[in-house]
């Protein structure tokens, strides 16, 4: 049971650890640390709600009658907490704009959301937990660009197993190991792997075998399917756990009727039958000495004695609809911040701390998404619309030699056909009926209807194939979250987020070649390439660019989108000039104060971040342990024993 | 429900040799399933949307009842037997008999969701303590009196007769050392069946035959006079207010508090039941009512075909392919999805329709019906991979 309180009640109180933010990072902190016994402190500033079986349910109709199904769809907007939305950004003459709570300043639009509220950007996820490569981790060292981490993959192993049980991961060892990312051959997830799709299984019947060459690397790979480890409920591996198995987490909120994945395809942003794990299932099993208070909106950590800190100051704030909140401050030996890449740098920089090296707010990070999409012949189908995002990927571009010469890339293999990249199935429906108009002005006449349309979607729907194509982006420091409190305050009166963001010339390139690469694969299946990034009118897609590596001849429309990736804002490193955290997360500058997220990883690879990130605040969890054991450790009057003498 | 009705015309009495334990556990097979089409028509027959706490409680019912009916599919063949579950024998004409239960007892008709379905539901469900003290002539003393009864009855038979073959197995050696000879391929278990309350687990011992028995107990009853089950002792689960209390809330349009006792009544928040959400449908109704080559009437057809095939299904899961449990479950939603069209359909008989009365399925399986469906299951299971060919 969560013991819930509110910001009245906790007003200057102490605690042993103040957590900001109540995602998968917070949520694992607080479970870690409430176990150890401490006195925890959760503000979170969204929302309550979902973790009830009524509010659950909201936030499903909410999504179901959405107009524009978007990660933020089952969400409601909060005026006293906003997040952003992909549909903030609008495609105009020359670029962009963006409305709601990013102020953007950049060449390109940074495409990536999240959502303030109990459970964090975890309530929208696909679910998606791949590890990071080991190569990944020391991109400096081997291919001469980005940020080493301070750690190797070796060092967080314990942590990544420990992840993975704790977020309920289904996946196939024997697959990951081969891959190299798992290192026994016989590493057991705690569920099988949640089963490929139809379409899986037709891109490994055409694609074994066949070379396919990226002309950016220069270099031949052969592609070979892999499924994707997911956060999601799926038949338990009776041989995990040294044979004591497993037994997938349930739905919160109504006992006993958790269900495994049944194959609706809506995960981001929800899962009608809660197979999707959410940091909600930590909560509910928190210890009672960790305290949740929702709706507090942390505007400063206060400064302490030296460098140290002694608490944050928030706001709580009753109705989401109207931005008016009472302040209140709380106290604590350590205190986390774990709100979301973004939301930390803002705190940081308000509150004007962490800073010494610069480099709060920047290498703002994302994964860039290139989509491909295209349509099967007739007669071979692939049933898209049905599981999860995507259920396998193809690797190979995220390894090796290639990332000398341009930023490698996932490809993953996308089970909603071309929902993402035009709008299917709503699109296909609007176009096929008729909907916007001939060029006079009047109506179609060749508009669909009744059962001609049900056959005519049916079969194309069926076909759609598209890719989504991950590109690595390194940490830049051009790019940066600042705020301005003068010009640009939310409701509550908190600096927006000012962001400014582009794409370098390495990743022009590696999206350049996902692009040609993804031409080659659907040669490859027969299936016809729609994908299409040109100008129309004078009004580009948002996201657009017109790229040509060095090399090449053909210059090509591109685009990206956002992943909800966000990162690299107060990136770790061993030496405090140029990070803001070390390894353990703890800020350089403020011995009680961690900065805890995909904002202290230096590099993200082309891995989905959560299970990294999850490791990395596991193992922080045992830091702040060890710090706060030594903290409360007895003192005595006897002396110390000498032990020189024996030596 | 052949053997379930034949033990029930007999005299209360624990079995009394191995045989006689498999017709129980058998029976025991029988009583589990006899609930689902009444449960589902319960279920099913509310609007799609409406009534949601109502709808998830009765599945989350329905979803234990399948887990009984495999704890019992797991007794039956931990003692040797074989599961018999896809003939005409094994599904109840309804309206039909409560077995082991009072002759005075209204027989179980298919309802949509209404006061009196839940009605029927609590007589279902209703838990020893609180049938009422046999009274009158009619009554037979010696009769069945409810099914936890019966269960009580299975229990001191199984407790009895391994004491008997332990006994036997000393005197001599030759002998079987325990009852439960069956093959432990044989065991349905978790990674093959996951209905969230409770766990399928296999029966290999006494002691997971008497925990079998008194989960089928417990989560219909409740434990030893309150209202709740024990998926908190068992399964470390959070648990719930058994399948009586679970139906009274609905009844009564009341939760549960945490203190109530099965005769208080429930004394929590508020429930939100409209009686009206529900498509009205004809308990007797029969696939000949509708009109032939009406598509109402294939549909109806459609659905008893595809239940037995799930029963097919079953049956292959239940003697010695548990994985083909796997492929039960999309049937289940296929049942579901049958199910809701054709009780948007008003029925096609105009003066029923005029009543407001709409079309239903009707459950009537017949022996043809089940030998095209067991064909249809071995060829699904055939072309479906097995645990070891999915993971070499």
């Amino acid at each position: 049971m969560t013991v819930t309180t509110t910001g009245a009640q906790v007003n200057g109180r102490r605690y042993d650890v103040i957590i900001v933010g109540s995602g998968w990072a917070g949520s694992l902190l607080g479970r870690q640390l409430g176990r150890q016994g401490w006195r925890v402190l959760v503000l979170e500033a969204g929302n309550p709600g979902t973790e009830t079986w009524p509010g659950y349910q909201d936030s499903l109709d909410t999504f179901n009658v959405a107009p524009i199904k978007v990660p933020n769809a089952g969400y409601r907007p909060n005026r006293a907490a906003p997040f952003p939305d992909v549909l903030d950004l609008h495609a105009v003459p020359g670029g962009y704009t963006s409305t709601g709570h990013f102020v953007q300043t950049g060449p390109l639009p940074y495409g990536t959301d999240y959502i303030r509220a109990l459970g964090g950007a975890a309530m929208h996820w696909l679910g998606a937990v791949p590890r990071m490569l080991p190569e990944d981790y020391a991109t400096r060292s081997l291919y001469r660009y980005g940020r080493d981490w301070p750690l190797t993959a070796e060092q967080l192993e314990p942590y990544l197993q420990q992840a993975e049980r704790l977020i309920g991961t289904a996946g196939n060892g024997a697959e990951q190991h081969e891959l190299g990312v798992v290192p026994e051959r016989d590493y057991q997830y705690p569920m099988e792997e949640i089963p490929a799709s139809y379409q899986d299984g037709v891109f490994h019947r055409k694609l074994t075998g066949k070379e396919i060459t990226d002309p950016v690397a220069q270099l031949p790979y052969t592609p070979k399917v892999y499924t994707l480890p997911q956060g999601r409920n799926s038949t338990p591996n009776p041989l995990f756990d040294d044979g004591r198995g497993y037994r997938p987490v349930g739905a919160v909120g109504l006992p006993n009727f958790g269900e495994r994945c049944v194959g609706n395809a809506s995960c981001t942003p929800i899962c009608p039958v809660q197979a999707k794990s959410s940091p909600l299932r930590l909560q509910q099993d928190f210890t009672d000495s960790v305290h949740v208070a929702t709706r507090c909106v942390v505007s400063r950590v206060l400064p302490g004695r030296g460098s140290s800190v002694r608490g944050v100051e928030f706001r709580e704030y009753s109705d989401p609809a109207a931005p008016v909140g009472t302040p209140y401050t709380a106290e604590a030996d350590i205190v986390v911040l774990a709100a979301h890449a973004i939301e930390n740098a803002v705190i940081l920089l308000s509150s004007e701390l962490a800073n010494s090296s610069g480099y709060v707010g920047r290498h703002l990070m994302d994964h860039p998404t290139f989509l491909a999409w295209s349509r099967m012949p007739q007669a071979e189908p692939i049933g898209a619309f049905r599981g999860p995002g995507h259920t396998s990927g193809l690797e190979c571009f995220r390894f090796g030699s290639g990332r000398k010469r341009r930023a490698p890339f996932r490809i993953e293999i996308g089970n909603w056909g071309w929902g993402w990249a035009t709008g299917a199935p709503f699109s296909s429906v609007g176009s096929m009926v008729g909907l916007g108009g001939d060029a006079e002005g009047e109506v179609k006449a060749d508009g669909l209807f009744g059962p001609g349309l049900r056959r005519r979607l049916g079969d194309e729907l069926n076909r759609q194939v598209q890719l989504q194509i991950a590109v690595e982006q390194p940490a830049d420091p051009a790019n940066r979250v600042t705020i301005d409190p003068q010009r640009y305050r939310d409701g509550l009166g908190n600096p927006k987020p000012i962001l400014h963001y582009d794409l370098d010339t390495r990743v022009r390139d590696g999206v350049y070649a996902a692009r040609r690469v993804a031409a080659e694969i659907f040669r490859a299946l027969g299936a016809e390439d729609f994908t299409d990034y040109r100008v129309r009118g004078d009004i580009p897609p948002l996201g657009h660019f017109r790229h040509r590596p060095e090399g090449q001849t053909e210059e090509l429309d591109l685009g990206f989108h956002g992943a909800g990736h966000g990162a690299g804002t107060h990136i770790m490193g061993a030496q405090r000039a140029t990070s803001v955290v070390d390894s353990y997360q703890r800020t350089h500058d403020h011995p009680n104060l961690f900065a805890v997220g995909c904002g202290s990883m230096p590099s993200i690879g082309t891995s989905n971040p959560t299970l990294t990130m999850a490791a990395l605040a596991l193992r922080s969890a045992e830091e702040i342990h060890r710090e706060l054991t030594s903290l409360h450790h007895p003192v005595t009057a006897a002396r110390q024993p000498v032990l020189e003498a024996a030596q | 429900m052949i053997t379930a009705t034949a033990l029930s015309q007999g005299k209360y009495r624990p079995p009394a040799g191995l045989k006689e334990l498999r017709d129980f556990l058998q029976a025991a097979l029988e009583v589990e399933h006899f609930t689902v089409p009444v449960y589902m028509s319960g279920m099913y027959s509310i609007r799609p949307g409406a009534n949601r706490f109502s709808y998830d409680t009765i599945r989350s019912v329905l979803m234990e009842e399948m887990l009984h009916l495999t704890l019992a599919a797991n007794l039956l063949n931990a003692v040797g037997g074989t599961p018999d579950v896809a003939r005409p024998g094994f599904v109840a004409g309804y309206p039909a008999r409560l077995p082991f239960s009072s002759r005075s007892l209204p027989e179980i008709p298919l309802q949509n969701f209404s006061p009196a379905a839940l009605d029927t539901f609590l007589l279902i469900e209703r838990p020893r303590a609180l049938v009422p003290p046999a009274g009158g002539e009619a009554e037979d003393d010696e009769g069945w009196t409810s099914i936890g009864q019966f269960y009580d009855a299975i229990r001191k038979g199984l407790i009895a007769l391994e004491r008997e073959q332990r006994e036997q197995h000393r005197r001599d050696p030759a002998a079987p050392a325990t009852l439960f000879t069956g093959d432990p391929r044989r065991q349905v278990g978790p990674t093959d069946f996951y209905n969230s309350g409770g766990e399928a687990f296999p029966v290999t011992d006494l002691k997971s035959a008497l925990l079998a028995v008194e989960v089928i107990s417990d989560q219909g009853e409740g434990v030893a006079d309150t209202i709740w089950d024990s998926d908190d002792i068992f399964f470390g689960e959070q648990r719930q207010v058994a399948h009586y209390f679970r139906f009274k809330e609905i009844r009564v349009g009341r939760r549960y508090g945490a203190h109530d006792l099965p005769r208080t009544g429930p004394s929590g928040p508020l429930l939100d039941v409209v009686w009206d959400e529900a498509y009205r449908i004809d308990p007797r109704a029969k696939v000949a009512h509708y009109p032939e080559g009406s598509q109402v009437r294939a549909q109806a057809e459609f659905f008893n075909r595809t239940y037995a095939h799930l029963l097919a299904l079953l049956q292959l899961a239940f003697t010695g392919d548990p994985w083909v449990m796997r492929q039960a479950v999309p049937v289940m939603l296929e049942l579901r999805d049958l199910s809701q069209r054709l009780y948007r359909n008003p029925h096609p008989d105009r003066a029923r329709a005029a009543q407001g009365i709409h079309a239903s399925p009707t459950f009537e399986l017949t022996e043809q019906h089940f030998v095209q469906a067991r064909a249809d299951a071995a060829a699904k299971a055939a072309a479906s991979p097995t645990p070891e060919e999915q993971h070499p």
